[in-house]
């Protein structure tokens, strides 16, 4: 009984803007779902369970959301599930709903992100109301210059990133920033908010939502018969380790090394570099994609930025990394995990648009949250034996 | 009873602990919880080490603070990294979590918690937040007037009487004398508990929960797993959750259609239940709960004293769980089930069923 | 137990505006109108409307609404002896689910009936309307007994209402714990308190409860004295953003200090009387203390900050990843 195949038949995201006061929360969420929903050609009704996921509720004011949200989501009657693991609840929130189909316990499970930064102040919600944080960037900052230190990069890696992000968000239509004149100049004249982070190195504040469609591997099998391509999951993993205490290394955290090796290991993959087509990885500051690369295994330790300044991350590079623009383009934070995980399904089923990475067959996913201590991660694959013959 | 044989696929609980229920407790969450799984684990027979994957269930708005639950992966012992979840729920929901991720069939051994401190805001001004935000939430509706309103639409038509609902009270508190997890425990009077004023008119103050502070974490295993490390596994045979549409007044407040389905789901009736720890933490609750679930008058409910006893929000509904697996396990019973709640008027509902290995 | 918790309190007001999207915006529209509206979804009225069926969740537009009300018949009750704050009346009322005329579902409401005596199941009301309506489900002040809509009069919106404000305040109150009282006590007298795991010997900064890695409750007996010269191994230049609560205007250092002789990181500290140009990896440091003992989590917020020692730097090329 087992792990049973899971397939991604569907896949809906909304527009991401810094402010969606065109819509009610539920409004939101919905746009996803629909989407998710007519992609898959399904309606409300055919779904056996939701999975929702967001970050703070004080982000929204909200309790508790997936109460409000219950019957929105056409969950009346069924079993609605809420997650939340802080920045990587996302893709926790993907890796849950294809948990109840690979245990065989539903058969069709509808997952949705959100986040409506909007409605408060995130910032203000991070210090919990109770006065200044530091914010996000600043948390990581020396993060990044830690790494910067120790791999010797180039100090244009950073900007060189964020120039890339915001050139393949030119051709995601849902992106939340579309910088049409980016340039690596723009970039490092923007101004340094973080040092060593300049503004737009830096991902914004979105509303928006995104949602997946699960389902057992008869579905996606009937799907791909309709000429309907499924992405299917060949491995996912979760692990958290403690904020802080001597010994911790956050700049290449122990648990975004062990759960890349655990999906590589379902995965039957012994070097991602080459068997993997493309990567969408969690990269809220620019410095992060290098990170990721060595912490993940896909460059060597020390050679991540060596990748970026290459251009091998481009969209039309060797090993295209954060096609969709990226968080660096768009940040609604509770669906900003699920969003990299749709796009490494996007990617495999060829359904990319214009930030499709020509013969994509095998992709990676990843994202992380609070002090870089929790991990997502998926491998997505256009069919369950990619690496036959 | 006929047992179904179990299987390799079988997941049963095999340790649990229950952290003193206490009205405001000196301890940070993440210093409950790590005594709570301390002595969890140490029930089981394992350390921190041996288990393969974790899930929380606690709340921001309960802690009043963001991410309140990163601090809470201290307590866990996730280093080595861990395989870690956390749900916005109550434990129940992380134990469900949990068990689908032992029926993989990858790994063997999980732990699910579950804690809040009630004790850090008044509950009145916690829970509208809870609530549709734009019709409800300005209104400050809290959970005591929704729990209220489904009182008086249950007394209205017939399916209980204030008298019963004192008199699950004083059983409530009576059966409590015997728990080392209450806060509330003692012989009364139902006449001289009607007499007393409104709360929240038809409730008065027995119809209600105590505001707890405790945490509660319980350890399940696969079947091989839970063979080599427990004597006495009890087994989860069915486990499943539903919800209601939110907003109580588009619903039939004396319905609870939700649990029914749940119950169907997991089980509930293909055999007699001997117990029943539900989270009705409100009196009126109990008599509609148990009905939904379709027990019958020879089911005990809530030995324990039950969310009236002690009412540890997020982690009242694991609670219950360990207090089913107690019956089966200290107490000799055969089949009993757990139940947990969220929102507004059992709102959302979660059934575990569990048996002995007999 | 309860007595004895040392405990800080804050009330927290937090301040959210939210968009309503077609439907609700309509809704909140017609309250200035002192008209209430629900909306048809096959062949009943739901009321309060939303973009969707609540059993099907089937769209509904705004083209579904329908005029309701404006009395309606009480279905289920409980009266608030004493409001909270959050209430909509000061004074004892009931919560109501009140089935408007011409609606299928129960609208949540207030009614101001004066007395528990004056309620009853199956009662009449309808609602008192505000005479300044903004667009919000409180424009009804509250429902009362009887047939006719009070109150009223004023203004209706002259545009279209699109946005609500929900402002909700709450009063925390986190319990202080023993090892956090030790610790400000030690800040107060110009002390930094660390503590020892007896197992792996890592050492943190004082208040903390447990080791994290061995999973060890730690106490007065794993206290130990930190010193209070270290080295500056990391640091970022904030550039405040202005948001309600920041308190910083101009760019500002943080720095983290690794302490003399051991293996304790204090991360994010302010560097005093240093422009932030100046700001550099090696510097050596000393605490600096204040006199407005307070306490709060385990970072000792007595301590002002980090001033230069005027010593040399040090010029360990591995300073920058000592950081946790």
């Amino acid at each position: 009984m087992a792990h049973q195949p899971c397939a991604i038949v569907g896949i809906g995201q909304t527009q991401h803007k810094s402010r969606r006061w065109d819509v009610s929360l539920g409004g939101m969420v919905r746009e996803a779902a629909r989407r998710a929903l007519d992609d898959a050609e399904m309606d409300w009704s055919d779904i056996d369970a939701v999975v929702i996921g967001k970050a703070p509720d004080l982000f929204e004011g909200v309790m508790k959301p997936e109460l409000y949200l219950t019957d929105a989501l056409g969950a009346t009657g069924k079993p609605m599930f809420r997650v939340h693991t802080a920045g990587s609840v996302g893709g926790t929130t993907g890796i849950v709903a294809s948990h109840l189909v690979e245990s065989g316990r539903h058969t069709r499970v509808l997952a949705v992100g959100y986040q409506k930064q909007s409605e408060g102040n995130a910032q203000f919600a991070l210090g919990s109301g109770k006065g200044a944080s530091l914010g996000a960037g600043g948390a990581f900052a020396p993060y990044m210059r830690g790494y910067i230190q120790r791999s010797g990069s180039p100090l244009d890696v950073g900007p060189m990133v964020a120039v890339k992000d915001r050139k393949n968000a030119l051709k995601n239509p849902y992106a939340h920033l579309r910088i049409e004149d980016i340039s690596l100049e723009k970039v490092k004249s923007s101004p340094m908010m973080w040092d060593p982070v300049r503004y737009l190195e830096s991902c914004p504040s979105s509303d928006g939502a995104a949602a997946v469609v699960f389902t057992d591997e008869a579905g996606g099998r009937a799907a791909a018969a309709a000429g309907r391509a499924p992405a299917w999951i060949l491995a996912s993993a979760v692990r958290s380790e403690p904020s802080q205490f001597p010994g911790r290394d956050p700049v290449r955290p122990q648990g975004a090394v062990d759960c890349a090796a655990d999906i590589y290991s379902q995965a039957g993959i012994t070097n991602p570099r080459e068997q993997l087509d493309c990567a969408e990885l969690y990269v809220p500051f620019s410095w992060y994609e290098p990170m990721w690369l060595e912490a993940h295994g896909i460059a060597e330790v020390n050679g991540g930025w060596k990748m970026v300044e290459s251009g091998e991350t481009a969209l039309d590079g060797d090993f295209p990394v954060n096609m969709s623009g990226g968080v660096l383009s768009s940040n609604p934070i509770g669906a900003s995990g699920l969003l990299r995980f749709a796009e490494a399904a996007m990617q495999v089923r060829g359904t990319a648009g214009e930030h499709q990475v020509d013969g994509a067959k095998v992709a990676i996913a990843q994202a992380y949250g609070a002090a870089a201590q929790y991990f997502a991660m998926w491998i997505v694959a256009s069919s369950l034996d990619p690496f036959a013959n | 009873m006929a047992a179904r044989a179990r299987t390799s696929d079988d997941i049963a609980i095999i340790g649990w602990n229950i952290s003193p229920m206490v009205r405001k407790t000196d301890k940070t969450e993440a210093q409950m919880l790590l005594e709570a799984i301390t002595g969890a684990v140490g029930d089981a027979g394992i350390t921190r080490r041996e288990v393969d994957f974790t899930c929380a269930g606690s709340c921001d708005y309960v802690a009043g603070q963001a991410f309140s639950f990163v601090q809470n992966i201290d307590a866990v012992g996730a280093w080595p990294p861990k395989r870690d979840s956390h749900v916005e729920m109550d434990g129940t929901w992380a134990l469900y979590e949990a068990w689908v991720r032992l029926l993989l069939g990858d790994i063997d051994v999980a732990l699910a918690t579950g804690s809040g401190r009630s004790s850090t805001a008044d509950p009145n001004l916690i829970y509208p937040a809870e609530m549709d935000p734009y019709y409800l939430a300005p209104l400050g509706t809290d959970a005591m007037s929704f729990a209220a309103l489904q009182a008086r639409a249950l007394i209205d038509s017939g399916a209980v009487t204030e008298r019963q609902m004192a008199d699950i009270a004083v059983r409530a508190r009576r059966d409590a004398k015997g728990s080392d997890y209450a806060q509330v425990s003692g012989d009364f009077d139902a006449d001289a508990l009607l007499a007393t004023d409104y709360v929240r008119a038809p409730l008065r103050k027995h119809d209600l929960p105590p505001i707890t502070d405790g945490a509660c974490a319980v350890v399940i295993a696969r079947a091989d797993k839970a063979r080599e490390l427990c004597e006495n596994p009890v087994w989860i045979t069915g486990f499943a959750h539903c919800s209601e549409l939110h907003y109580p007044g588009m619903r039939d407040l004396r319905r609870a259609d939700a649990i029914t389905s749940a119950a169907k789901a997991a089980g509930v009736e293909e055999a007699p239940v001997e117990v029943a720890e539900i989270q009705t933490a409100f009196t009126h609750e109990e008599p509609l709960v148990s009905s939904a679930l379709g027990l019958g008058a020879d089911t005990a409910i809530n030995p324990s004293g039950g969310p009236l006893a002690a009412n540890p929000i997020m982690a009242t509904g694991l609670v219950r769980v360990a207090e089913a697996a107690r019956a089966v396990r200290d107490g000799g019973k055969h089949r009993t089930l757990a139940h947990s709640t969220s929102g507004p008027c059992l709102q959302q509902n979660i059934v575990c069923v569990m048996e002995g290995s007999d | 137990m309860s007595d004895s918790v040392t405990s800080t309190s804050a009330t927290i007001t937090f301040p959210y505006k939210r968009s309503l999207g077609p439907v609700m915006s309509a809704f909140m529209t017609a309250l200035t109108e002192q008209r209430l509206l629900g909306i048809r979804s096959g062949d009943r009225v739901i009321c309060p409307p939303r973009e969707w069926d609540p059993d099907t969740a089937a769209d509904l537009s705004d083209t579904d609404l329908v005029e309701v009300g404006p009395a309606g018949t009480v279905e289920s009750w409980c009266w608030v002896a004493t409001p909270s704050s959050q209430h909509p009346l000061d004074h004892p009322f009931a919560f109501a689910t009140i089935k408007l005329d011409g609606a299928d579902t129960g609208l949540l409401h207030a009614v101001d009936a004066g007395s528990i005596d004056a309620m009853s199941t199956g009662m009449r009301v309808a609602p008192r309307w505000r005479g300044e309506r903004k667009g919000h489900i409180t424009d009804v002040e509250a429902f009362v007994p009887g047939e006719s809509a009070e109150g009223g009069g004023g203004e209706s919106a002259a545009e279209p209402v699109t946005m609500m404000e929900y402002n909700a305040a709450i009063t925390y109150t986190t319990p202080i714990t023993p090892n956090e009282v030790r610790a400000a006590a030690a800040n107060a007298e110009g002390r930094f308190l660390g503590l020892r795991c007896p197992t792996c010997e890592r050492i943190y900064l004082g208040g903390r409860g447990y080791c994290p890695v061995d999973s060890l409750p730690l106490g007065e007996e794993h206290e130990v004295d930190l010193p209070q010269r270290g080295t500056v191994t990391n640091f970022t230049i904030i550039t405040p953003i202005q948001y309600p609560g920041q308190t910083e205007t101009d760019p500002f250092a943080r720095v983290h200090v690794l302490l003399d002789g051991v293996e304790v990181v204090v991360p994010y500290q302010a560097l005093l009387d240093v422009p932030v140009g100046d700001v550099r990896i090696g510097m050596r440091v000393a605490a600096m203390w204040g006199d407005q003992p307070q306490s709060s989590g385990w970072t000792a917020v007595n301590l002002e900050g980090w001033m230069p020692t005027g010593e040399p730097d040090d010029d360990d090329p591995n300073l920058a990843n000592r950081i946790c």
